[in-house]
């Protein structure tokens, strides 16, 4: 079966994720027509719903956050009222405690006790002193910022759940790229200024509060692929694609296989790919390269699977999620769904917990059975307090592989031998998280699915450098009201963390002091009289040399002035040290926030 | 690449940020602070009263003339007093803006970096 181009140009669309539906939308808006395959028989990617029984359950949580306007403005023209503003409460569970995420000093020290978080900050300070020279693992880079101890409680054993391998084999550059690239503006803003208001509307804070659809994330991408089919775009699904055609630089058409095993070839001018960059080259036909081949061999998913848990109980925690660090369960985080919309569950007296496991396709976790998993579930979420044997009436069990791309100590030089062939193939556009094996957020995915449609289009950019910057998407002229609010506030942090110049402090003080001095002993000698300024002449106790006389005056002015100098430059270093040290918390804390915000 | 060069930009921005005093603020500050410390010391010591009352703070008047212990010199002390604090920190900040602004000049190469005094 062929699908051929009508009239004008099609795009084929690989992925039904966030990034090949917008694209979808981008290429309509664009006036592109396009048809999407999806290989599974739902849309969203990693940010689906599945529904089971009326009780929704994301794949991992999806936080709707972006700083990107034109994101942000399709997320809102998407879900109309239904997108929901809510409050963000997320801990730690280690050592059967519960510790507030981000970490907060006072809850941390009455967590680990006084004896254990005297040494994680002797840990700390060692680490500040005596950093450890190699920054190659994810292990040495954290170490250095937070110390050993610190480390070791609050990042080895859940990261280490997170990826399957030794903190020390996963490379620093997950780390730099999650937190060295903190834009601490818009994080110092957040924390300082906290949720502002933009109009009716509140803009999220990065840390409080975020926007979420009514009926789980899933709902956004169903909403979307309604509106695409509303403008006559097909989203096809159960379409695996499993060949991609290409001749003389350019690709010409894929095949796909539907659940019976019938292939469907579809011809098209341009090709955007979401699906996992692996697949994508092996797909290839005729294939790459023996090297390219190699090097797409080389590249590693992580896989995830979620176990929802029906408790016949209103309220279980708070939280939204719970970060669960301690080694003796293999579950790495717990949802609770009806925390991030009380329209997840259809019975307002349960509650649905969504265990989730990281594991490896073919693992012991993976092949479990459904029950065995469930029952895993259960004990686990028994044993850490969230339930109880009797109360759990159900449980499902979802697979999600390739959830996650694996940054190894290879997979840098491999993504460029990939990125280096592709960029031979002019009409394919490599797009989201798996499509370019790099740990995006989904309006990082989105906002590179957006500059495929306008390459599409003919617009010259290099999708693969794209950031969630406003400049690739947004008109030059343009600046936006809360672009505007932005700036403001970026001077009101400037002023705020700005040092104050020691040796100027020095020079204002200095003069001032010696000015003042001499104008006053002057108008007391000039008035006369015996004694002259006997009280004042107090001061030669501090200034030799200084008397009532022209030249004992200069003399006492010359040194009230040295030591008001002084005074003026320890004054301001004593200042810088302390805005210094508030900085040096809020970087601490946002860094932390960073390091720890996988899976969404 | 461009979100990665404004972000080394802000964190340029932030790091050669050096803050900046407020002439005006600091001289109404200044001079209202020690307007009311003449104000309340002249008045503590009025309504405390003795023999030699104020020897020490009558000094003042060598430089404040009509200036006394009293309950007008008070008031004419406040005056005074609020001028003189405030006339000081406003030359503290005009010099220390000065200085600041020179060294900068100096560190840019004559280019002012960090445009709207921070």
């Amino acid at each position: 079966m062929n699908l051929q181009p009508e009239k004008g140009e099609l795009c084929v669309i690989i992925g039904a994720g966030p990034a090949g539906l917008t694209a979808a939308h981008e290429l309509a808006r664009l006036g592109t027509r396009s048809v999407v395959l999806e290989k599974d028989s739902l849309v969203g990617g990693i940010s689906r719903t599945v529904n089971h029984k009326g009780y929704r359950c994301d794949i991992g949580g999806h936080r709707f956050f972006t700083k990107v306007r034109v994101v942000r403005k399709l997320w809102e023209e998407i879900m109309g009222d239904d997108f929901l503003v809510r409050p963000r409460l997320s801990r730690i569970y280690y050592n059967n405690r519960f510790f507030d995420y981000p970490l907060r000093i006072r809850n941390t020290l009455k967590g680990l006790g006084l004896v254990e978080s005297f040494l994680m900050g002797l840990s700390y300070i060692r680490a500040r002193l005596f950093p450890e020279r190699e920054e190659k693992t994810f292990e040495q880079w954290v170490s250095n910022r937070f110390g050993r101890r610190l480390f070791g409680t609050f990042f080895k054993s859940y990261t280490e759940k997170v990826w399957g391998m030794s903190c020390s084999e996963i490379s620093a550059d997950w780390a730099r790229q999650r937190i060295k690239n903190l834009d601490f503006m818009a994080a110092a803003r957040n924390a300082l200024v906290g949720a502002k208001t933009h109009g009716n509307k509140v803009v999220t804070s990065l840390i409080d509060q975020f926007h979420y659809p009514r009926l789980g994330s899933g709902m956004m991408w169903e909403r979307l692929q309604a509106k695409l089919a509303e403008k006559h775009i097909e989203t096809r699904l159960n379409q695996q694609v499993i060949r991609i055609h290409h001749t003389g630089g350019r690709v010409t058409a894929v095949t796909a296989r539907d659940g019976q095993g019938r292939e469907t070839r579809v011809d098209g001018e341009h090709f955007i790919a979401s699906m996992p960059l692996r697949d994508l080259i092996r797909a290839m036909d005729p294939p790459p390269p023996q090297d390219v081949g190699n090097a797409a061999n080389s590249l590693r998913y992580r896989d995830f699977l979620t176990v929802m848990l029906v408790v016949d109980a209103p309220e279980v925690f708070q939280d939204n999620w719970v970060y669960v660090h301690s080694p003796e369960v293999k579950v790495g985080r717990i949802q609770n769904f009806k925390n991030w919309s009380p329209e997840m569950v259809p019975d307002p007296s349960k509650t649905s917990l969504g265990l989730e496991y990281f594991a490896q396709e073919g693992d012991e976790l993976w092949t479990m059975s459904d029950d065995d998993l469930i029952d895993l579930a259960r004990s686990e979420c028994v044993r850490l307090g969230f339930a109880t044997a009797g109360n759990v009436m159900d449980g499902a069990v979802v697979r999600m592989p390739k959830a996650y791309p694996v940054y190894d100590s290879k997979h840098g030089e491999s993504v460029e031998a990939i990125r280096n062939w592709i960029g031979t193939l002019k009409n394919l556009h490599p797009v989201g998280r798996n499509g370019q094996h790099r740990y995006n957020n989904m309006d990082h995915s989105m906002v590179s699915a957006m500059c495929a449609a306008r390459v599409v289009r003919g617009a010259e950019m290099d999708i693969w450098d794209v950031g969630v910057d406003k400049a690739y998407l947004e008109e030059p002229e343009t600046v936006g009201d809360v672009e505007r609010e932005n700036m403001i506030t970026n001077e009101v942090i400037r002023d705020t963390f700005a040092r104050y110049d020691a040796p100027a402090m020095g020079t204002a003080l200095g003069l001032m002091a010696a000015i003042v001095l001499f104008l006053m002993s002057m108008t007391l000698i000039l008035k006369g009289g015996e004694p002259i300024g006997p009280t004042l002449m107090l001061l030669s106790n501090y200034l030799p040399g200084y008397r009532m006389t022209l030249v004992g005056v200069v003399i006492g002015a010359l040194q009230a002035g040295g030591w008001a100098f002084l005074f003026g430059v320890l004054l301001a270093r004593a200042i810088n040290l302390v805005v210094g040290m508030i900085e040096g918390l809020l970087l601490r804390r946002i860094e932390i926030v960073r390091t720890m915000e996988d899976g969404d | 690449m461009a979100e990665k060069s404004r972000i080394d930009l802000e964190w340029k921005m932030l790091d050669r940020a050096v803050a900046r005093l407020r002439a005006g603020v600091m001289a109404v500050v200044f001079g209202m602070s020690a307007a009311c410390a003449l104000f309340g010391a002249t008045a503590w010591l009025l309504i405390r009263g003795s023999k030699n009352i104020g020897q020490h703070l009558n000094l003042l008047g060598n430089f404040f003339p009509g200036y006394a212990v009293t309950w007008p010199g008070a008031f004419i002390g406040f005056g005074y007093a609020f001028v003189t604090g405030a006339v000081i920190a406003w030359c503290i900040a005009w010099i220390y803006n000065i200085v600041v602004h020179m060294r900068n000049k100096r560190k840019s190469g004559g280019k002012n970096v960090l445009p709207g005094g921070a």
